[in-house]
């Protein structure tokens, strides 16, 4: 069963990587993004819708990215499943 | 088809063969003794079934990094394990592993797995012969280091190791490497902190290879700063086995060779040190040999088993 073995490996690999990779660039994008707001937040009179628009724009960051691993981690899931009932057919019809 | 997979996992072992270790990846390589591109149960039954005229020398092939035991086959098929037992009646046994593990881990690997093989040898083992290519060289020496300290059996039935473009020395493209991922961590910007994190991604071995490190200790004095350059290396080769060297380059240049050597190991690092002038260029040492080549070539190179056999031939 090393077939599925490596199967189930290149399954986890990926999700690593959409992981990892969604991780990584939702902190570049939170700290590019955050440049222009800290020079607006010093300005008086715009700070505090600056500050506004900050959060809303994190939060949504943030949510996009959090459905990307959470859509990664079902899709996981639903191959592990669809890979056990592979092997398990695999393995009724072998001799 | 199989034979184009192992070899693209050999390479994802090299790279992140580590992270795969860790996590229990089914894609992680475990080592293994490989007979016919399949794994080799190191048992009395499955030695004595792959080698039913198994002889009482051994030579253990030993791969580079992201590579597997095909990196030393010729065009025609044969290899330096294969024409040293039509000529000198060894045994030979291929060893595949993650060669993304640090060198450490491998070594110590290595070292039970020979433990295992002197055991269950179908019949008793007078001499092992451990032939290194690159990394591989590091992987023997580390487990060497391994056996000595806890008195494993089968160091005293090595009288000879071979090593093929290893970097005793250092692989100073690695050492480049780290002082790049270094700076670019120091910039505060985040897209080049994410380079950074990139450049990080190369596993514990191949970071191993910059020093040469041969024990997880040795990594604390990496960590202590930036430099091209370490001198300093706190395992010594074991006196009592005769070390052969071979050194690829692709100029026959004093300076260029002591600079590049075969593009991924300089001469003074593939020979530890022993070559690192004109002089010595021209008139190696003792069990030492230059060859024009590049590093990938001398896996599976007619000039380097003409010295392999030149040296069996003194050995015998």
């Amino acid at each position: 069963m090393t077939d599925f073995k490596r199967l189930r490996g290149l399954k986890a690999l990926v999700q690593d990587v959409v992981e990892h990779g969604s991780t990584a660039v939702q902190r570049v994008h939170l700290e590019t993004a955050a440049r222009p707001f800290v020079i607006l937040e010093l300005i008086p009179g715009i700070a505090a819708p600056a500050h506004t628009v900050r959060q809303v724009h994190d939060l949504y960051v943030s949510g996009v990215y959090g459905t990307i691993r959470a859509v990664n981690r079902v899709v996981g899931k639903t191959l592990d499943v669809a890979l056990d009932v592979a092997e398990g057919t695999r393995r009724v019809n072998t001799p | 088809m199989g034979r184009k997979l192992e070899l693209a996992l050999g390479v994802l072992n090299g790279v992140v063969g580590d992270h795969l270790a860790r996590t229990g990846n089914g894609l992680a390589t475990e080592m293994t003794l490989v007979r016919e591109g399949r794994p080799l149960p190191v048992t009395r039954a499955a030695l004595s079934a792959a080698y039913p005229n198994a002889t009482s020398r051994v030579v253990v092939l030993i791969h580079g990094s992201s590579n597997t035991e095909s990196v030393w086959e010729f065009p025609d098929g044969q290899d330096y394990g294969s024409m040293l037992a039509g000529e000198f009646a060894f045994t030979p046994l291929y060893l595949r592993y993650n060669s993304g593990l640090a060198i450490a881990d491998n070594g110590a690997m290595l070292t039970t797995l020979l433990d295992g093989l002197v055991e269950h040898y179908p019949v008793p083992i007078t001499e092992i012969l451990l032939l290194g290519y690159s990394m591989g060289g590091l992987v023997i020496r580390s487990a060497c280091h391994v056996a000595r300290l806890e008195n494993r059996p089968w160091l005293q039935k090595v009288k000879h190791t071979i090593y093929v473009g290893t970097p005793h020395l250092g692989a100073p493209l690695e050492r480049v490497g780290r002082v790049v991922a270094k700076v670019l961590r120091w910039v505060d910007d985040p897209y080049t902190r994410l380079a950074a994190d990139l450049a990080n991604l190369r596993s514990d071995g191949v970071k191993d290879l910059g020093n040469a490190d041969l024990r997880h200790e040795d990594r604390e004095r990496r960590a202590q700063g930036v430099a091209l350059t370490d001198p300093r290396h706190p395992v010594p080769l074991l006196e009592d086995i005769q070390h052969h060297f071979i050194a690829g380059t692709l100029s026959p240049d004093p300076l260029l060779a002591a600079l590049f050597g075969d593009a991924l190991v300089p001469v003074p690092s593939a020979t530890n040190g022993q070559v690192h002038g004109k002089k010595s260029m021209t008139k190696p040492p003792l069990r030492v040999r230059i060859l024009p080549g590049s590093h990938v070539v001398l896996a599976h190179d007619a000039q380097v088993y003409s010295q392999i056999q030149t040296w069996c031939r003194e050995m015998a």
